[in-house]
């Protein structure tokens, strides 16, 4: 029995995978931090009109490009899913490698975004608007951080074709970022 | 790439280029909608197009991407839980967070925050003991009636003074709706309108006994501009 799996990682009485029914739980306790953020920063929003004009200074073009960028990366990831059901390993290794190239790239934009505003003056403590424009971004951008870290890993477990399951699980996670940046997106950047 | 896209898992089957390429057409509606609409003056047309289709692409990705629509029946039961219970607590605080001001209590920092903020946002810093005629000189540089009721009456008052500002949405009692005869009819301003007007501006709603989420601007205006500002409100009045 040396190389027995742990009975974690296969009993499941939900009928879902462990791993996967995992991802879902932190996805479902994630909804309720980002959604706790936003709701409570839209609230705020409708109650000071004088947000719009601290909310004109955001690069709305900079945050298109990043959704833009996280969609794309949300794609490759789900392309490296498909390969990793078809036990193609290293072509899910390459595709996850996109992704974080994905990761990086927004990273980049994000650091050159936060520069611009930090150097205008606009830092975290200059007004309620930037306090959460910073906490939501900023605690959105480590999730990013983390994701990417989690995804070199598994690619190269991929690469060498061990544990290709896990290609769907970071991917889950992944998707979730990039859902919570869909509704980050139009309340700081569009719809200010 | 793949040369194949499509998604082959628990025998279900998704066009994952199709679904990347719907997400890109509407990732641009949301990008180009709210654009149009300042532009136009549509806040309808911006908030469709940012907030509902911020929706209908998450759901995108949530059901083809994270393949909820495949998962087992319970998963979704959680994350609807979740999702519930996010709302729930949204719910429950949104009175003590979106009014200012309840049948008991005030919040005064709010209040403060939001004068303060609109006086900075038209180009006045408040800085201790305030100085009202270096603010009078700073909003006399580049002044204009209609550039400033823009910039501080139309949050709440609207473009075209119909009360339908997109931050008046939440107030209650609703912004003054300056197109409106009923409004202009209103016993507290039908005896001298002009004087009224002059008095709300510049010193707050509770002046002439209307809504207190009305704040006083006068620290921002010269007399004359004050003047010209009453002019400007007056304008929206229908003829009878």
């Amino acid at each position: 029995m040396a190389h027995a799996r742990p009975i974690a990682t296969t009993r499941s009485a939900t009928g879902i995978p462990t791993p996967r029914l995992a991802i879902w739980w932190i996805v479902a306790s994630e909804v309720v931090i980002f959604g706790g953020l936003l709701g409570v920063y839209l609230m705020h929003r409708i109650g000071h009109p004088e947000w719009a004009e601290a909310a004109s200074h955001t690069q709305t073009w900079l945050g298109a490009i990043n959704t833009f960028v996280l969609l794309t990366s949300s794609f490759t990831a789900v392309l490296a899913h498909q390969a990793a059901e078809k036990g193609k390993g290293k072509e899910a290794a390459k595709l996850l490698g996109f992704t974080i190239l994905g990761a990086m790239m927004f990273l980049m934009i994000k650091s050159y975004e936060w520069y611009g505003e930090i150097a205008a003056g606009y830092t975290i403590t200059a007004n309620t608007f930037w306090s959460f424009y910073y906490t939501a971004a900023g605690l959105h951008a480590l999730h990013v951080i983390a994701g990417a870290i989690i995804m070199g890993f598994i690619a190269v477990d991929a690469y060498r074709g061990r544990e290709l399951h896990r290609v769907e699980i970071i991917g889950i996670y992944w998707h979730f970022v990039d859902v919570v940046w869909i509704f980050l997106f139009p309340p700081l950047y569009i719809a200010k | 790439m793949s040369e194949n896209n499509d998604g082959h898992d628990d025998g279900h089957h998704v066009n994952y280029r199709g679904i990347y390429i719907a997400l890109l057409i509407l990732f641009l509606i949301s990008v180009a909608g709210p654009e149009i609409g300042e532009r136009m003056g549509l806040p309808w047309l911006t908030l469709v197009t940012a907030f509902g289709i911020a929706i209908v692409k998450a759901r995108l990705v949530i059901n083809n991407f994270m393949h909820l629509a495949w998962e087992k029946r319970i998963m979704k039961w959680v994350l609807a839980t979740s999702v519930i219970l996010m709302f729930l607590m949204v719910a429950g605080v949104s009175p003590d967070v979106m009014n200012h001001e309840g049948n008991n209590w005030e919040n005064l920092a709010a209040k403060e925050a939001v004068q303060r903020g609109l006086a900075e946002a038209a180009g006045y810093s408040d800085e201790e003991g305030e100085a009202a005629e270096e603010a009078e000189v700073v909003v006399a540089a580049g002044f204009s009636a209609a550039t400033s009721y823009g910039q501080i009456c139309a949050t709440c008052h609207g473009a075209e003074g119909a009360g339908d500002g997109i931050a008046g949405a939440a107030l209650d009692p609703a912004p003054a709706n300056f197109t409106d005869l009923a409004f202009w009819n209103d016993p507290i301003r039908t005896d001298n309108v002009r004087e009224r007007v002059l008095t709300v501006i510049r010193d707050g709603g509770p002046a002439i006994g209307a809504s207190a989420l009305m704040a006083p601007w006068g620290a921002l205006y010269t007399d004359d501009q004050l003047e010209e500002m009453v002019d400007f409100v007056l304008s929206f009045r229908p003829n009878p």
